[in-house]
């Protein structure tokens, strides 16, 4: 059995079916990116794998273990790691803080560290700040540390979504469009980032990205959606001559 | 001399009932409009074990407050699953309820008449004490773990989800501490006028502690202390202004959420670090203006 797996989902909201029989294997290691136009229903694959949707049929699952009705915070312990499409980082937290949130739910001490100094307590802070910065460091961010994310660039927010859900120590890594407004210099460093992480810590990694260069160039599989539906699936030569992909990127020839 | 401590003796009674507001309010953004009811029920009931029951004052008021946190669980426990908008009407409900309570329990609570008999307990350093007390242990709850899972849920409850915060829990755990400093605040005011009634803790008493908070700063504990001791200080010596100073207490309130918005102190705290930070600043700043003076 593989790492993730999702089995035959469908979602629909109202009359507008959003998923319609997806299915995915991925493994440790392995990068697999989801395209398709805008509303092709892939955001909402990774809202229905996170547990933010519930599936309307079908199911995931993590290790061995099925993940498909647990709730939102339970999926992420058990391995699901996720960065959001339109950034959303918190406010009034700085950087170290913000990434700390996502180690917080592993930290090991009660309720009475939490309102008095006990040993236990600073234990475990160092320990998780010791974590944090080391994910900060993987993703370039270390000088920014005391600052506020909304006073980072972009680009930096970004890598910052991405060290955050690091931190919760997932298994599967779910990308959603994290090159969305970036330059090319970004792109080309988030590019190699992703390369490392998939590399060094062997994560499985799904992808949904509009650019198209950037999801065929480091993409072992590519899943392409449109209208809900999985239209095609393949290494990224095969999806590229697809006469299918191309109808729904380019239009029809009439 | 007498008015002057118990000026400052009311003040930092609301200083602590509002650094209790500050946990579910300015940290985890959710708004109680029955706090006072808390209160009320810390009052209450260590009045009434030590005047009926001849309980000593430190068990009576240790009793209180974890019966209050007990009720606060009952209440809590449907209520932290809501959104948020929800929890400010199903508390509102809950402090009008236990308003109607005791006075309705006539026989146990005094009714509208209210209770008296308290013996005087409360003094100067024992509010002075309990106050320190107070913020210390919610700031060390605001810079743990739990303090900062709180702020992350006030900002984005999704992306807390995501990043595996049980936020019922988190949001349980936040009310209670809530409940248990405003029920210590009331057990303290119990044991200082010597008489309670039911007409204090109705919900403009909450209202104006979720004002309080919002005028001292969104985020800042130091700002919730700030304000609290203002606005409960500013009516005191604007005695002279009789009737007016309502309305100067109004203007007050408006022009900042006006002009300042995040509140006087945004999300900034009193820590050696930032006055550090703030004394470089003021140098700096001080130094341009001398070399622009040299320039003149």
């Amino acid at each position: 059995m593989s790492l993730l797996e999702v089995k035959n989902i469908y979602k629909s909201f109202g009359g507008v079916q959003a998923i319609i029989d997806f299915s995915l294997q991925a493994n440790p290691g392995q990068i697999q990116g989801i395209i398709g136009p805008n509303g092709a229903g892939k955001t909402t694959i990774f809202n229905v794998i996170s547990g933010i949707y519930t599936a309307d049929k079908g199911s995931v699952f993590l290790d061995g273990k099925e993940t498909t009705n647990l709730e939102q915070y339970k999926i992420t312990r058990e391995g699901i790691g996720r960065t959001f499409q339109n950034i959303r980082l918190f406010k009034g937290l700085n950087v170290l803080e913000n990434v700390m949130c996502a180690f917080d739910p592993q930290s090991k001490y009660s309720i009475a560290g939490g309102l008095l100094p006990t040993p236990k307590r600073k234990f475990e802070e160092k320990r998780g700040r010791e974590i944090c910065r080391h994910f900060l460091e993987i993703t370039g961010l270390s000088e920014y540390e005391k600052e506020q994310p909304s006073n980072l660039p972009y680009g930096l927010q970004r890598r910052l979504e991405i060290a955050r859900a690091l931190t919760c120590q997932p298994k599967v890594l779910l990308l959603d469009e994290p090159a969305a407004g970036l330059n090319p210099t970004e792109v080309s460093e988030l590019t190699s980032l992703i390369r490392k992480l998939s590399k060094e810590i062997g994560f499985a990694i799904l992808l949904i990205e509009h650019r198209l260069d950037l999801v065929m160039n480091i993409s072992q599989i590519i899943h392409v959606q449109n209208f809900g539906k999985t239209i095609a699936v393949g290494a990224p030569d095969e999806v590229r001559n697809n006469k299918d992909v191309i109808e729904a990127y380019l239009g029809k020839d009439n | 001399m007498e008015l002057y401590i118990s000026i400052a003796i009311q003040i930092l009674i609301t200083v602590i009932s509002v650094v209790g507001v500050f946990v579910l309010t300015g940290m985890t953004g959710m708004f109680s409009l029955g706090q006072a009811a808390f209160m009320a029920i810390g009052a209450y009931v260590s009045g009434i074990l030590v005047v009926n029951l001849g309980f000593p004052f430190p068990a009576a008021c240790a009793l209180a407050v974890i019966f209050t946190v007990f009720i606060g669980f009952i209440v809590g426990f449907p209520t932290v699953r809501l959104r948020r908008d929800y929890i400010s009407l199903v508390t509102l409900g809950f402090g009008e309820a236990i308003n109607a309570l005791l006075n309705r329990a006539a026989a146990i609570t005094g009714g509208a008449a209210g209770f008296s008999g308290i013996p005087p307990k409360t003094t100067l350093t024992l509010t002075v004490i309990s106050t320190i007390a107070a913020i210390a242990v919610v700031w060390k709850f605001k810079t743990s773990k739990y303090g900062r899972q709180c702020i992350a849920i006030k900002s984005d409850e999704l992306a807390a989800k995501s990043m595996g915060i049980n936020v019922a829990r988190i949001k349980m755990i936040a009310f209670l501490l809530s409940v248990a400093v405003t029920a210590y605040a009331g057990c303290l005011y119990a044991f200082f006028t010597t008489y309670v009634d039911p007409s204090v803790f109705g919900w403009k008493k909450s209202a104006d502690w979720v004002i309080m908070v919002f005028f001292g700063g969104v985020g800042s504990l130091t700002g919730a202390v700030f304000s609290a001791a203002f606005l409960t200080g500013l009516p005191e010596f604007l005695r002279f202004l009789a009737e007016y100073r309502s309305i100067f207490y109004a203007v007050v309130v408006l022009l900042v959420i006006n002009f300042k918005p995040a509140g006087i102190f945004g999300e900034w705290e009193l820590t050696m670090h930032n006055l550090q930070e703030f004394k470089i600043k003021a140098i700096k700043a001080i130094k341009t203006i001398k070399k622009l003076k040299n320039k003149n």
